[in-house]
């Protein structure tokens, strides 16, 4: 409210930022555990002496910096341009919380970019003992930025003894952040392991191949064995309301918002499996049948996985952009029935400037308050549609359904674990309906012209 | 070396217990002796595979959904309901069976259509080719039966027209879609004959025809295309069935899995209104998109043509299709360039149709 805001329709500017989120976890992932890969098959080489595992390293680390250098920049800034644009207040609160630790994360960023090229550009041109120890530093740096980001993203969901405290290290060392850690590091090992089997399906040495492609094969044992003890232990955790959440969609209907974490934690459940069995079968069992294109495949199954547990991660927290701090819309937990009293549009200043010149215009100030409140998460006519989840409702049904949402009581509003409640005064929550109900104006059109007389169900019909 | 020497010991054990009961060397040798023929279009060899992965889900979730489905006519769609809404993983499992339902006949198209272009129907896979037409119509019989028993409004109405097409058909027509029905009007009789199709008599015929397509496969092997056959000896590359061929198509089945599991999760099936015989047709009504194509080229003859009914001309006109690919292999024997052609050429024919006239459908 404060803030202007960005309209992104249909898809949503929650889908924008995951969409960079997405590619920037997958690619920041594969940065730090690749540059673990690398450390260790270097030292592999020299321990073995293999040239052919020396000249390998040297081709596969020439996209591998090249794709987290520029890859991993452009997205990671692209995050930051988007939740600005999206969701300005939620950043700000994070930004305050945080400015030490992400200059501090920005400082091994640095560090990790400039050891990365180092690294590639020192291949023949300084002793071997020395690139080893370039390769170590670069995989150091690149751990750090995860050991100091890894703080801001688990504080978001377990914020722990900050909501009492305020102070920035009990926001870092939330009760999820260990748990966290250590399952960000084994599935970073599990990508690179993914990435480097891509570039050993071109080694066309047939031995050399099969031995590089069941050595990257065992990065991923790690996850599988300890991943699933790490994941007891952060769900261990997560507050109770949230579990909560997950098993209501194991129990009810598949279908709705309130299943929605269960089915992304069955794809997620699923996906992981599917690695694993893929990695049994195909490059530990069948390393000659392990070809580039089913490489590929394999990789895309692990973008997949990632994508799903990192939505998955981000939906767990839902309301709240941190969890029963700020809600998902920029509107703080303790500020919600102040602003039922006195009114929402009036509260910010960007608010404020867009109603003074109509404020007695009910349908443009319903349309304020729809930008503010529902579009962090809901889109008119695309993304968790307004069209289709307020169905046939006319403008009475949606003030009632609205007077539900404005309820801070769990037990009279069913939609407390995963909206936000309605900040409005009674004035602004008509506006809002008045402009809800404009837009399923042909929806309702549609119900009275929805059957046709009870002959015409014949094949012949023209 | 304790436990190395152990093992081994286990795995004798195993070896010789299995070997004493089983003709284990015998399988492997066949396993092993089978191989198949690695060229650009090998991808279409894992439609098969595919397609039985998906009809053990099938089998699988069916055998679940039976522990509360009720088929009776006040009570299967409230049972549906049920199932959906009550019972633990219930939409997950029903979600897992109508998309595993859909994504099978979805392949078993692709491979009807990937095995007539690359000509795997001539001697001597007549058999094979022809049993797997019967598959295709097995599949196609699965979907229309399992279609009515949720007994909601778009189920039951479509389950009407179909029937009532099914009644043009000459001289048997009638009486087919009579005993199907139960009588004249689609009810409990409907649900309960339904039913008994869907869950008994077509797993049986499929277990047999199945087993049959296997058995022709095993005999004469996996079909190479003309242009491979052309290839000198020297540049034919095979692999081994066992372990390379089969390590693979495990991939390719776990990629298939998570397709559907996928499309389970992120559109779970729902359930429409309770079917009214009484009340009016929906506006719009269609049949499943496997069906869309003879629904939407049946809508299009005009009600009589010279002298005969439209519905039952366009009937005639499709089983002629039909015909013509239960004939193929005996018209197209790889002796004659022309007849080879011309059979592409209808092949094609079929095949753009059927794509043109399922879209005009869905998008009309």
């Amino acid at each position: 409210m404060n803030y202007p805001l960005w309209v992104v329709p249909d898809l949503g500017g929650s889908w924008v930022i995951g969409i960079i989120s997405i590619i920037h976890i997958f690619i920041s992932h594969f940065a730090v555990g690749g540059g673990i890969y690398l450390a260790f098959a270097e030292q592999l080489a020299y321990k073995r002496k293999d040239e052919r595992i020396y000249n390998f390293l040297k081709s596969h680390s020439r996209f591998f910096v090249l794709l987290t250098t520029v890859a991993g920049a452009v997205t990671g800034v692209g995050i930051w341009f988007s939740v600005s644009l999206v969701s300005p207040d939620g950043i700000a609160s994070l930004i305050q919380c945080f400015t030490l630790a992400w200059a501090e994360e920005y400082l091994f960023f640095v560090a990790e970019l400039a050891t990365a090229f180092a690294y590639y550009y020192t291949w023949d041109r300084i002793s071997r003992e020395q690139h080893l120890l370039l390769a170590r530093l670069y995989a150091i740096f690149s751990v750090f930025t995860l050991v100091i980001i890894n703080g801001v993203l688990t504080f978001m969901l377990t914020p722990g003894k900050w909501l009492s405290s305020h102070w920035w290290f009990d926001g870092v060392f939330n009760p999820t952040y260990f748990p966290s850690l250590a399952i960000r590091l084994l599935i970073m090992l599990a990508i690179a392991g993914m990435y480097a089997l891509v570039t050993c399906t071109r080694i066309e040495e047939p031995k050399f191949r099969t031995f590089m492609v069941r050595y990257c094969a065992k990065w991923l044992l790690p996850v599988f064995l300890l991943g699933p003890v790490c994941m007891l232990w952060f769900l261990s955790q997560v507050p109770h309301s949230v579990l909560g959440t997950i098993f209501t969609g194991i129990q009810n209907s598949g279908v709705g918002n309130f299943s929605i974490l269960a089915r992304a934690l069955y794809i997620s459940l699923v996906l992981s499996g599917t690695i694993l069995l893929f990695a049994f079968f195909g490059p530990f069992l069948n390393p000659r049948g392990f070809t580039f294109k089913v490489a590929i495949l394999f990789m895309i199954c692990g973008f997949a996985a990632t994508g799903t547990t990192e939505w998955m991660r981000e939906m767990l927290r839902k309301p709240y952009v941190v969890y029963n701090y700020i809600y998902s819309n920029g509107i703080h937990k303790d500020e919600i029935e102040k602003i039922a009293d006195e009114g929402f549009l009036h509260r910010g200043k960007w608010s404020t400037a867009l109603t003074a010149a109509t404020p007695t215009d009910e349908f443009h100030n319903g349309e304020i308050v729809f930008r503010y409140q529902c579009m962090a998460c809901h889109t008119e006519k695309g993304y968790r549609s307004m069209k289709k989840l307020l169905g046939q409702r006319d403008e009475q049904a949606i003030i009632s359904f609205l007077q539900i949402l404005r309820e801070r009581d769990p037990q009279k509003n069913n939609y407390s674990n995963i909206m936000p409640p309605l900040a409005a005064n009674d004035a602004e929550m008509k506006s809002l309906a008045k402009y809800l109900a404009s837009i399923n104006t042909d929806e309702r059109e549609k119900n009275t012209a929805h059957r046709s007389p009870a002959s015409d169900h014949s094949i012949s019909m023209k | 070396m304790v436990s190395e020497s152990s093992q081994s010991r286990n795995g004798n054990f195993l070896q010789k217990f299995l070997k004493e009961r089983l003709p284990v060397e015998e399988l492997q040798h066949l396993a092993e002796k089978k191989k198949v023929p690695v060229h650009k279009h090998s991808v279409w060899y894992y439609m098969g595979g595919i397609a039985a992965v998906l009809f053990a889900i099938q089998v699988i979730t069916g055998v679940l959904l039976m522990v509360y489905y009720v088929p009776e006519i006040n009570s299967a769609h409230a049972s549906i309901l049920k199932i959906n809404s009550q019972i633990n993983f219930g939409w997950f499992i029903r979600s897992l069976h109508s998309w595993s339902a859909n994504l099978m006949i979805a392949v078993v198209i692709i491979h009807l259509f990937s095995t007539y272009f690359m000509k795997a129907y001539r001697a001597p896979r007549e058999f094979t080719w022809w049993t797997g037409l019967v598959m295709l119509v097995v599949c196609l019989a699965f979907g229309f039966t399992g279609y009515l028993l949720p007994w909601d409004d778009v189920s039951f109405f479509a389950t009407k027209i179909g029937l009532d097409v099914a009644s043009k058909i000459p001289a048997i027509g009638g009486l087919i879609a009579y005993m199907l029905r139960g009588g004249d009007i689609v009810s409990q009789a409907t649900i309960s004959r339904f039913f008994m199709i869907h869950v008994a008599v077509l797993p049986l015929v499929t277990l047999a025809v199945l087993g049959a397509h296997m058995f022709f496969i095993q005999v004469h092997g996996i079909a190479e295309p003309a242009f491979f056959k052309k290839l000198p000896e020297e540049k034919r590359k095979y692999e081994k069935f066992f372990p390379e061929f089969m390590f693979k198509d495990i991939l390719v089945w776990l990629l298939a899995a998570n397709v559907l599991f996928v499309l389970t999760m992120l559109w779970p099936w729902g359930i429409g209104p309770e079917a009214d015989p009484f009340a009016a047709a929906p506006l719009g009504i269609k049949p499943e998109w496997y069906f869309l194509a003879p629904f939407q080229f049946l809508k299009l003859i005009p009600p009589m043509v010279g002298p005969i009914e439209g519905e039952l001309f366009g009937i005639i006109l499709m089983s002629l299709v039909g015909l013509g690919f239960v004939l193929v292999p005996i018209y197209d024997t790889g002796v004659s360039e022309s007849r080879s052609k011309i059979s592409t050429a209808f092949g094609t024919f079929v095949l753009l149709g059927v794509i043109l006239f399922s879209l005009w459908g869905a998008l009309s």
